[in-house]
């Protein structure tokens, strides 16, 4: 294990994160740091807010940060609109993608790469280039190229869904990439194509933090830094062995 | 003095030029309609079909009627057979004006068991140095086993003011097959009332897809009646509205005869100020047994001052019939929204992207595929100059 993150350049330092939705306080006083090329996990039990947390990041209009501050990459990120967020290299694939009938797959993410591109001051990829570039990146997750011919997520099944937000990662080759129980759904195979093609796209300056229940997408992974969440708060934060800890011993023991 | 009064004095006022212009069926009937007109004037909001439009403030300019430097030509046989059969001046006002004033007439006929391999497209610009007002009428006659696409195209220069009054009459013959696009493409100070009837016999099919892209005040009034076993009609309207647009859609399909299938499909996507209204009524008598009818409208609300009224009604007097109807009214859905934008696609753009995506179904459903393909341009166009006016407020 590397030491936690003076050494490497900080990539999202989180400071006293307070957030609420329809008035209620779920995240409550939450202090991260994360490194350059550092992949952090995050464990806890449900509802203890690891959602909330992972769509204050990506900047979801519905919940309200009361306190603290989120820096990434040395801007303010709150001061950024969700689109600016993704534009800058945040990506959250989300625990429960939603389905958007009407909107074809390649459309979208054509758009999205040409708004990402048009924000680094690039010309929009032309037709032949960006289909190529799918092509390529749907073979690294195994995407089925019938997925992309259709609208986006609609009607797609779990472990579909699933594969299809690291795609959509792999098109969009974030900096820091959250993902929210990416591995739900998927069967033993897909887990590992999934993993896999994450961790061959991945430059060594990427971070991530992963969101997960179980100690098998960590086993492909391999985090630097494992944190609990418990009720709005991170209770403890350690090495890998703090997953294999949680796995076999539970979240009682951080529970007071 | 009120509006019914100034064009019946218009009428009466012109009478002579307006008869030396047109063939004589059409005249022949301007009489009883000017009757028609005088007992029923324009429909107020109490007339039941019209209830979500109020068309006084369309008539109310004086237009005085500017009729072409040629006189019309059309088949006269056909014109005693058909023409004002099916629009009844008696039951509405507005058909009733539009016969009595009527400057404009085209007659497609299709004889029986023939096909016409290319799609008949008609299109109208408007333009004029002063106010303009048209009353239009289009008899469209396949015969039996006979297959016809028919576009209709309405467009207008900018900056001055126009009313159309259309009224189209549709005879579909026994085992024939009609396409009839409407397509509405003008700007705020254009007012349009068309009223269409068609007439399907047995076996028969009848589709009818009308777009309303931009304009002022539109209304699109549609009865089919299914007079032939087996017969077919298939509605769609989709309809783009901002600004102060207002788009007032009300359908009659009526069953008459026994395993008539119906499917009607309208889906409005309103924005900023502009109001909507949709009225689908589908009647089933008692010998239309075995009637197959779906009826939905589905609209997507864009902002707090945009309205939509919605009302589809079903009456069912026959045995074993399988029909339903529903509408929704919804918004944007956010939770798509802030996906897309997770993914870099700003906040109009994806906006932009889920009202086309809204829209599409209406046009997945279009059989005529260049026209399929020429309206998803158009519409992504619509939403673009849309989406840009409203950039341009911020
Ligand atoms: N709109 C809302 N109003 C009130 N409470 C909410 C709302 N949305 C979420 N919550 C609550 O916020 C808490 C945190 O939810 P969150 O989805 O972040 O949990 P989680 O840690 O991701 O859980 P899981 O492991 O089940 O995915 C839960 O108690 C949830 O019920
Ligand atoms: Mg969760």
């Amino acid at each position: 294990m590397r030491l936690q993150s003076d050494t490497t350049k900080r990539m999202l330092e989180i400071r006293n994160l307070h957030a609420t939705i329809g008035g209620k306080e779920i995240l409550k006083g939450i202090d991260l740091t994360i490194g350059e090329g550092e992949v952090h996990a995050l464990m806890g039990q449900n509802g203890a807010g690891k959602s909330t947390l992972s769509y204050v990041l990506a900047g979801h209009p519905a919940y309200e940060v009361t306190e603290g501050s989120i820096t990434f990459r040395g801007k303010d990120l709150l001061a950024l609109s969700p689109d600016e967020r993704s534009h800058e290299g945040l990506f959250l694939s989300f625990q429960q993608p939603v389905e958007i009938p009407g909107v074809p797959m390649a459309k979208f993410m054509q758009t999205a790469l040409n708004a990402k591109r048009k924000y680094e001051g690039l010309e929009p990829l032309n037709a032949a280039d960006f289909l190529k570039l799918m092509r390529e990146r749907r073979k690294v997750v195994e995407l089925d190229s019938k997925l992309t011919s259709r609208s986006v997520n609609e009607g797609f099944s779990g472990g579909e869904k699933k594969r299809n937000e690291i795609f959509q990662m792999a098109m969009l080759e974030p900096r820091l990439a959250i993902l929210d129980e990416t591995d739900s759904g998927l069967d033993v195979d897909a887990l590992r194509i999934v993993a896999e093609g994450f961790n061959r796209l991945r430059k060594p300056e990427t971070s991530a933090i992963v969101i997960t229940h179980y100690q098998r997408l960590l086993d492909y992974l391999k985090p630097d830094f494992v944190h609990v969440l418990i009720n709005g708060r991170i209770v403890k934060s350690g090495g890998p062995e703090l997953a294999a800890d949680i796995e076999s011993h539970g979240f009682d023991q951080f529970l007071q | 003095m009120n509006a019914a009064t100034q064009y019946i004095e218009l009428f009466e006022a012109e009478r002579q030029r307006i008869d030396s212009h047109a063939p004589a069926p059409l005249n022949d009937r301007r009489p009883f309609a000017a009757e028609a007109f005088r007992r029923l004037g324009f429909p107020s909001r109490k007339v039941e079909r019209y209830k979500y439009t109020d068309v006084s403030e369309a008539f109310a300019p004086n237009y005085g009627l500017k009729l072409d430097a040629e006189p019309l030509q059309a088949d006269e046989q056909l014109l005693r057979k058909y023409y004002g059969t099916l629009a009844n001046v008696e039951a509405d006002g507005i058909t009733a004006l539009n016969t009595m004033l009527v400057q404009d007439v085209v007659v497609i006929h299709i004889p029986a068991n023939t096909t016409k391999e290319l799609p008949i497209q008609l299109t109208n610009t408007l333009r004029s140095s002063v106010p303009l007002m048209q009353n239009r009428r289009l008899l469209i006659i396949a015969e039996e086993g006979a297959q016809a696409q028919v576009i209709l195209n309405d467009h207008a220069e900018a900056g001055q003011d126009f009313l159309t009054t259309q009224v189209t009459e549709l005879f579909v013959g026994e085992g024939a097959n009609v396409e009839f696009y409407d397509i509405e493409d003008t700007h705020e100070r254009c007012h349009r009332f068309h009223q269409v009837f068609a007439q399907v016999q047995a076996g028969g099919r009848f589709t009818h897809a009308t777009f309303t892209l931009a304009g002022g005040l539109s209304r699109n009034q549609t009865d089919v009646c299914l007079v032939g076993p087996q017969a077919q009609a298939t509605l769609l309207g989709s309809a783009i509205t901002n600004l102060n647009q207002h788009v007032d859609n009300n359908t009659l399909i009526d069953h008459r005869a026994p395993e008539g299938v119906s499917r009607e499909l309208y889906k409005y996507v309103i924005d900023q100020q502009s109001t909507g209204a949709f009225a689908g009524r589908v009647l089933v008598r008692e010998e239309a047994k075995k009637t197959d009818s779906i009826e939905r409208n589905a609209n997507l609300v864009c902002t707090d001052e945009a309205r939509m009224w919605t009302q589809p009604m079903l009456e069912i007097y026959a045995d074993d019939v399988q029909c339903s109807h529903g509408s929704t009214v919804g918004q944007i859905n956010d939770e798509a929204l802030f996906y897309m934008r997770q993914r870099g696609v700003s906040d109009a753009e994806a906006r932009m992207l889920l009202k086309q995506a809204f829209a599409s179904e209406v046009l997945a459903a279009v059989p005529l595929e260049p026209l399929r393909l020429r309206l998803a341009a158009l519409i992504e166009k619509r939403f673009r100059n849309c989406e840009d006016c409203k950039l341009c407020k911020k």
